[in-house]
């Protein structure tokens, strides 16, 4: 057994210092489009056909980019001509309604504590991959005091992903009903936000808002485990969420 | 390459068996361009045309297609051998009024599972299988209603919930005073979707009956009359964590149809890729084995391989899974030589720390204890079951389709070994993932300082239309992609057999007469996707 | 004043009334009559029996001098009133359950039989215990034998109730004729074949002899009380009983045997040598653990509880081993406790397993059945049948604040006091026996947490148990009459004890209420010289006496004294038990209801993995709960696999796996099954003889007659 030990302990810290320390590691984030100016038309409708998903809409003079359907394809960066600006970062959550003030809703003693009950609603497996890395090294949520739980009993916080199968939404509804008060739900990915590729159809419900009420959202396919990180941080009233996902920044500010 | 359990016939005299048995066939019989051989036969033949294939000659049963022509149905039964005698296609037709065709399961067994989705998704029973029903549509579907019919619209959700009173789960276990423990959908912290039964009498589980498709999202419904650039994102992304084999077998097989190659680069990067996938996935399915054995150290030291190659992924191809690196005709990046020397240098770290694992995890006797002779699955029942990747390597079938039916580069210049054990217990499997896992990253290293210069995908790729069949060794094991490519250019039918799909079939083999301690162990070391096999 | 001969004699004349009223009348009034004759009948009986226990009155008839046999006595003293007492106690809500339980066999079997055998197995129980001399207790026991057996035989078209009451009737003959035996050993010292010649005689007859008397008389006895080996014929006669008769068979018959036991080992020829005890506490200690095994593994809940029966009857003949040794080896005072716990334990196994059996009759009247597997979530729709049934099963796992944890928490104590024994042997039996009666309490629980759980909580495994409804209030009366009567005797040991010492002190000698109940908690501060004052002012301040205050009485304390080093050996008290448990549990609801009054409370069903529903096969089974017990006591039960078959289709698809288990009782195993096969092989040899040949027979009558001449020349 000893030898064991000694290879915990050679092996050193691995974990990232977020969030009081900035995490600067390549590969940590597949990164995504940002809004771009682009005057051209022309160009604005060949990006725009592009996306497969309809992520990326015209807007005045730029290309608007709607975080919730974008899938990660990269065709926008890519395929033409005139690309698509892109940003590295992984804050990315989001409040569903703007005006909810999230530290609030769950109140103090859960930002340090925090219960998780993962939920897969269809997912892939890339986004429940990036969930089960959040526990091991690298990321070790225990640090910052969230746990999963294998019941919604016990569970404050229901993080589901997936286009909502049509097989799965009778487990989800009494998985949400099972979580005692005060309880949240995060959706996490493209497809619990927008249905991504599998959108809705005659075996999906697409987005989780259809069934049940979602309160934080993070965007991705699949959201890198940073990026769920500071969905959970938003949750809790720990950190400030990215601006909302319906629309960009810009366009808040225009008043559009 | 190959061992025992395979007979070797050649095609010569796959033929020659044919005509000699059933006279007349000749004229049905034909060798197609790309060496796969193509039969087509009636209703009386093709039970014993299947078994014969199945049973006598070794043949491994790859998928069953059904499509729905507007005055027929049409099936088509792949099977495939090694490289001497390929596929073969065995085809039949029947009008659209007889909705009974007969069942090949007494003798091929792996035929299963396919013609239980057939019947739930087409409506077509099939004569002789005990056990049809309650697969893949659920209990809230009514009967008589196929969602892969040309009638069906798929575009909105199904609305009738007419659930059934009388519907009780399967019950096998006679005993008295037996009981069945019903595990999830929802269960464990990080599991996926999928239910089981465990029959037990309050010991040992006698008997586990697993219920998937809670995951369907019905990709090959969606994709009918869709164009190809959509088909190939649902191929990669209805199994994220093996995106990029299934990505890869899409594009083969529309690069098939339209008779094109892609050129030296990309097909060498595509096998990099592809290699690379292997090794993360099977760093993380030894991650999980340690986990469910809760040796805490083990699992935390593969777990942080696994996120080293995740990073490592994203930092060649800038998606930490490799989404959106497939494209018929190619791929869509390219690598520096900085990159590649980078890329060897760390995987090449991160198979000494791996080979390090393996030697200590074969000393640990309290972890042995627990993955020796557990969920045993007989060579006899992984053959009939059709089992496949690491799952059947570990029970003494050398099926890797690297090496019996090789693609691309596989078929001349990257030699693999297959991995093979014989014991089929939970140890065997992961010795056969920790020689898979050393082997891939032989080749990576290998390859990252190989690779010729040139463009990475085809310049002149044009559509076509026609059919298809592409296959790749992915890393749960074989997986059989069938596109069929109208005049406009959209996919008129998609079907994929994944390899989760044929092993979650055997998992039952695996988990009869264990503690029910055993059962997150046997699950590990299966190490099965849900979203595979669902769809 | 009380006339106890005019009782019995008014109580015989009710069962002769009741048995001709019987006979008569048609069924439906008959259930009523018989019921109420019934109830009166108990009702004196409990009066006699009372005047005797509590008042002190005697009671002493010869009824008539028959040549060559003796004097015809009745006599009842204190033993057998204690006896007779009980038995009212339980048949007095017995015959009130049987005017509804009764209803199911109206039309199908003689509701005129069963009346008429009733009241007068009734009356010959009381002749049993009332007999004053060998010839009438031989009568009443053969009697009272017989009819029992008639009674068990009810259902008589039924193969299994007829070959068991076959089993139980062929039985209980070899165990009279052993018992007979033995006490026809002690007769032949004495002038005639009365209880007191007998103990006159008792000088006169040697160790061999002594050793014999003993032998014969406690596993004759022993096979109606229901210990190994001779308890073959309980698992099978109480499941084929009708519920009212098992209740009887187990709350009153198996008494006798245990009253025989004593009446022969205590009273007609005491026991001298230790190892007599010795015997005794092994063989009740293996019937205890022998009994509990097969009761936790069992899910026929009559047969479940016949086991526990043999359970029970083991633990006071360990108790009663226990006592002998002590009277053997002079300790009296410790003699006086063991047998003092060992009738106690008799009276609220009664109680208990009385309540038990009824209960287990209303829920297979009501769902039909006793398979423990088909029941589940009766709780729901027969609340009042399990809220009984669970005061039984808290009492007989031995759970304060009711019975079965004054006596069992007794009985361990008792044998702890191995220390003052000087035989290093003794002191051994004593500690491996303690250990056997604590593991049997230990699976005790287990048994009734399964017995309980199953058939009351959880979901209804059967659509009879769905559908089954409440039982009327006969039932739901007797069972709580005798749920009253366990918790009373549960909290008020101090009460009980004193009675029962009446009737243990003559065999003992002396009164062992001093050394059980002490004085000084009354507050008299009278003086007494086994305690000295230090001592009785020590408990007086410390407020033990409160008790006093309230009800008449020594007090409310089970106190045991010892010697100036170590003063107080064992104490305990259930009626403070019970106070602070009903303040803490009333103060701890009342503390939450005031502090979280403002909490809204959600129900919501129970989280299921997400499943659509659960159904009655999702849920635990009785079997897949005892099932570690049947695997870590593999060696006693040998389990064998009667069917382990898979049937497939085409090789693959797997369509049934049957397992079957069997086993074969222990008992039958060791000794019975060889015992029949080498009588079989016997009897085979001999067989031989019959070769139906003329000639070989004519041969054997010359043989013979040769024989006879040879003899006839020698002598």
């Amino acid at each position: 057994m000893s030898k064991w030990v000694l290879l915990g302990i050679r092996s050193g810290t691995k974990t990232t210092r977020y969030p009081s320390h900035t995490e600067s590691a390549a590969g940590i984030s597949p990164g995504r489009p940002k809004d771009t100016l682009m005057a051209d038309k022309n160009a604005q409708a060949l990006i725009r056909d592009l996306c497969p998903t309809g992520a990326l809409n015209p807007k005045n003079d730029r290309i608007a980019v709607d975080y919730r359907r974008c899938i990660s394809c990269r065709r926008c960066a890519r395929g033409a001509s005139t690309l698509v600006d892109w940003e590295e970062s992984w804050e990315w959550a989001s409040l569903s309604a703007p005006d909810l003030n999230a530290s609030s809703a769950l109140g103090s003693p859960f930002s340090q504590s925090l219960h998780i009950r993962v939920l897969d609603a269809g997912a892939c497996r890339a986004c429940l991959s990036e969930i089960e890395q959040l526990g091991k090294p690298y990321y070790n949520i225990h640090r910052l005091g969230f746990f999963m739980t294998p019941t919604p009993r016990h569970a404050d916080v229901l993080l589901v992903a997936g286009p909502v199968a049509d097989n799965m939404r009778l487990p989800l509804e009494k998985a949400y009903d099972a979580m005692p008060t005060p309880k949240r739900v995060v959706a996490v990915g493209a497809c619990a936000l927008s249905g991504g590729v599998f959108g809705p159809s005659f075996t999906s419900y697409g987005s989780l808002k259809n069934v049940i009420p979602v309160d934080v959202e993070i965007p991705g396919c699949p959201p890198p485990p940073l990026a769920i990180i500071h969905g959970l941080l938003v949750l809790t009233g720990r950190r400030p969420p990215a601006e909302s996902g319906a629309t960009s920044f810009l366009d808040r500010r225009s008043g559009t | 390459m190959n061992q025992s359990h395979i007979a070797r016939p050649t095609r010569k005299d796959l033929i020659d068996g044919i005509c000699s048995r059933w006279p007349g066939m000749e004229a049905n019989t034909r060798i197609e361009e790309d060496g796969s051989a193509l039969i087509t036969c009636d209703i009386a033949t093709l039970r014993e045309l299947c078994e014969w294939l199945f049973c006598e000659n070794n043949y491994a049963f790859a998928t069953l297609i059904v499509e729905d022509e507007e005055a027929d149905w049409l099936f088509r039964y792949i099977f495939y051998g090694d490289a001497e005698v390929g596929v073969v296609h065995v085809c039949m037709k029947q009008p659209k009024s007889n909705t009974v065709a007969p069942s090949i399961t007494a003798g091929a067994h792996a035929a299963d599972w396919h013609e239980r989705e057939v019947e739930d998704l087409f409506g077509i029973s099939f004569e002789g299988h005990p056990r049809l029903g309650d697969f893949v549509l659920h209990e809230e579907w009514p009967e008589g209603v196929n969602p892969m019919k040309k009638d069906f619209d798929a575009s909105k959700p199904y609305m009738h919930r007419e659930v059934d009173p009388e519907w009780r789960p399967l019950r096998i276990l006679e005993a008295q005073g037996a009981f069945m423990m019903p595990i999830g959908p929802v269960y464990s912290d990080y599991a996926e979707a999928c239910q089981f039964f465990l029959e037990t009498v309050g010991e040992d589980v006698v008997r586990t009956t697993p219920r998937i498709f809670y995951k369907f999202r019905g990709v090959e419904k969606l994709a009918e009359n869709q164009p190809v650039e959509r088909v190939l994102l649902m191929a990669e992304r209805f199994s994220g964590a093996s995106a990029f084999a299934h990505s890869l077998a899409f594009c083969r097989a529309v690069e098939k149809i339209s008779g094109l190659e892609p050129p030296p680069r990309g097909q060498l990067l595509r096998v990099l890729f592809a290699e690379l996938e292997r090794l993360r996935h099977h760093v993380g399915a030894i991650a999980g084995i340690c986990g469910s054995t809760a040796l805490a150290v083990a699992t935390s030291q593969a777990s942080i391989l696994e996120e080293e190659l995740l990073r490592l992924s994203c930092i060649m191809s800038g998606h930490r899974y490799l989404f959106g690196v497939n494209r018929p005709g190619g791929i869509s990046i390219d690598v520096t030589s900085d990159q590649c020397k980078m890329l060897g240098d760390s995987v090449r770290s991160i198979a000494s720390d791996l080979k390090n694992l393996f030697d200590m995890l074969r000393l640990s006797s309290s972890f042995l204890d627990r993955i020796e002779e557990v969920g045993i699955v007989s060579t006899e029942n992984a053959l009939s079951y059709g089992l496949v990747g690491p799952v059947a390597r570990g029970s003494g079938i050398a099926r890797d389709l690297r090496n019996i039916l090789p693609y691309g580069p596989y078929k001349s210049q990257i030699a693999c070994q297959t991995a093979l054990e014989t014991e089929g217990d939970g140890y065997a499997r992961l010795r056969v993932l920790f020689r898979e896992a050393e082997e891939s990253a032989n080749i990576i290293c290998r390859l990252s300082s190989e690779l010729p210069p040139g463009d990475v995908a085809s310049p002149e790729f044009r559509l076509k239309a026609g059919q298809a069949l592409g296959w790749v060794e992915a890393p749960l094991g074989a997986a059989f992609h069938w596109v069929s490519i109208g005049e406009e250019g959209a996919v008129k039918r998609y079907r994929v057999t994944p390899p989760s799909f044929m092993n979650w079939h055997g998992f039952h083999l695996a988990a009869e007469n264990f503690a029910f301690q055993d059962f997150p162990i046997v699950m590990a070391t299966f190490g099965l996707s849900n979203a595979e096999c669902d769809r | 004043m009380i006339d106890v001969s005019m009782l019995l004699f008014l109580f015989m004349a009710t069962c002769a009334v009741g048995a001709a009223l019987a006979v008569v009348l048609p069924d439906r009034m008959n259930l009523v009559v018989q019921t109420v004759v019934g109830i009166v009948a108990s009702a004196i009986a409990l009066a006699a029996s009372g005047a005797v226990l509590l008042l002190g009155l005697s009671f002493d008839i010869n009824l008539w001098r028959l040549p060559g046999l003796g004097p015809i006595s009745l006599h009842m003293d204190r033993i057998s009133a204690l006896f007779v007492f009980v038995t009212a106690l339980v048949y007095l809500p017995i015959s009130l359950f049987s005017v509804e339980y009764m209803e199911k066999y109206v039309g199908r079997y003689s509701i005129k039989f069963f009346g008429f055998f009733s009241h007068l197995l009734f009356a010959s129980i009381v002749l049993t215990l009332a007999a004053g001399d060998v010839a009438s207790f031989l009568f009443a026991w053969e009697l009272m034998t017989i009819l029992s057996y008639l009674l068990v035989t009810y259902e008589h078209r039924e193969e299994e109730v007829t070959s068991a009451g076959y089993l139980l009737l062929s039985m209980s003959e070899v165990g009279t004729f052993a018992a007979a035996l033995g006490l026809l050993i002690i007769a032949g010292s004495a002038d005639n074949l009365s209880f007191s010649a007998l103990r006159n005689a008792s000088s006169g007859i040697g160790e061999a002899a002594r050793w014999g008397v003993f032998l014969l008389t406690f596993f004759g006895f022993g096979v109606k009380a229901g210990l190994i080996p001779g308890s073959s014929w309980l698992p099978r006669a109480h499941p084929a009983a009708p519920a009212n008769c098992s209740a009887v068979l187990s709350g009153v018959i198996l008494n006798l045997g245990i009253y025989g036991i004593v009446r022969v080992n205590a009273d007609l020829l005491p026991v001298s040598h230790a190892s007599q005890g010795i015997v005794a506490l092994i063989v009740g200690s293996l019937s205890a653990l022998i009994g509990i095994l097969y009761a936790t593994i069992d899910n026929d809940m009559k047969r479940m509880l016949a086991h526990s029966s043999i359970e029970n009857m083991g633990i006071i003949t360990a108790c009663l081993g226990a006592g002998f040794v002590f009277l053997a080896s002079g300790q009296s005072a410790l003699a006086g406790i063991a047998f003092v716990v060992a009738f106690y334990h008799t009276v609220n196994h009664s109680l208990y397993k009385a309540l038990l059996f009824l209960g287990a009759g209303a829920v297979d009247s009501k769902v039909g059945g006793r398979n423990m597997n088909r029941f589940g979530g009766l709780i729901k729709r027969m609340p009042w049948t399990s809220a009984w049934f669970l005061v039984g099963a808290l009492s007989i796992a031995a759970l304060p604040p009711f019975n079965g944890f004054v006596t069992e928490w007794l009985t361990l104590q008792t044998l702890l006091q191995s220390a003052v024994l000087s035989a290093k042997g003794l002191k051994i039996a004593f500690a491996l026996c303690g250990a056997m009666l604590a593991l049997t309490a230990a699976l005790a629980v287990t048994c009734f947490v399964k017995a309980y759980g199953m058939s009351f909580l959880g979901m209804p495994r059967s659509k009879a148990a769905e559908s089954a409804a409440e039982a009327k209030s006969p039932t739901i009366v007797s069972m709580a009459m005798l749920a009253a009567l366990c918790f009373i005797f549960g909290i008020t040991p101090t009460y009980v004890i004193p009675v029962i010492d009446g009737a243990v002190s003559p065999v003992v000698h002396q009164s062992v209420t001093d050394e059980l109940v002490p004085p000084f908690f009354s507050g008299n501060k009278t003086k007494n010289p086994k305690f000295s004052d230090a001592f009785m002012a020590e408990f007086h301040d410390l407020g033990a006496q409160v008790g006093s205050s309230v009800l008449p009485g020594r007090g409310l304390v089970v106190l045991h004294q010892g010697t100036a080093r170590n003063p107080v050996i064992f104490a305990m008290s259930t009626s403070y038990t019970f106070v602070v448990l009903a303040i803490l549990i009333i103060g701890s609801v009342l503390v939450i209801r005031l502090l979280f009054r403002n909490r809204v409370v959600l129900r919501k069903p129970v989280w299921d993995g997400g499943i659509r529903r659960l159904f009655p096969e999702m849920t635990y089974t009785a079997t897949g709960f005892s099932n570690p017990v049947r695997v870590i006591f593999e060696a006693i039960f040998r389990p064998s696999m009667s069917e382990n078959t898979r049937e497939t289709i085409s090789g693959h698809f797997r369509t049934a796996i049957r397992n079957g288990r069997e086993e074969t009782y222990v008992v039958d195993r060791a000794l019975v099954n060889p015992l029949i096969r080498s009588s079989q092989w016997l009897a085979g040899l001999i067989g031989l003889i019959h070769s139906a040949r003329v000639n070989a027979y004519a041969g054997y009558v010359l043989l013979t007659l040769l024989a006879f001449l040879v003899i006839q020349t020698l002598i």
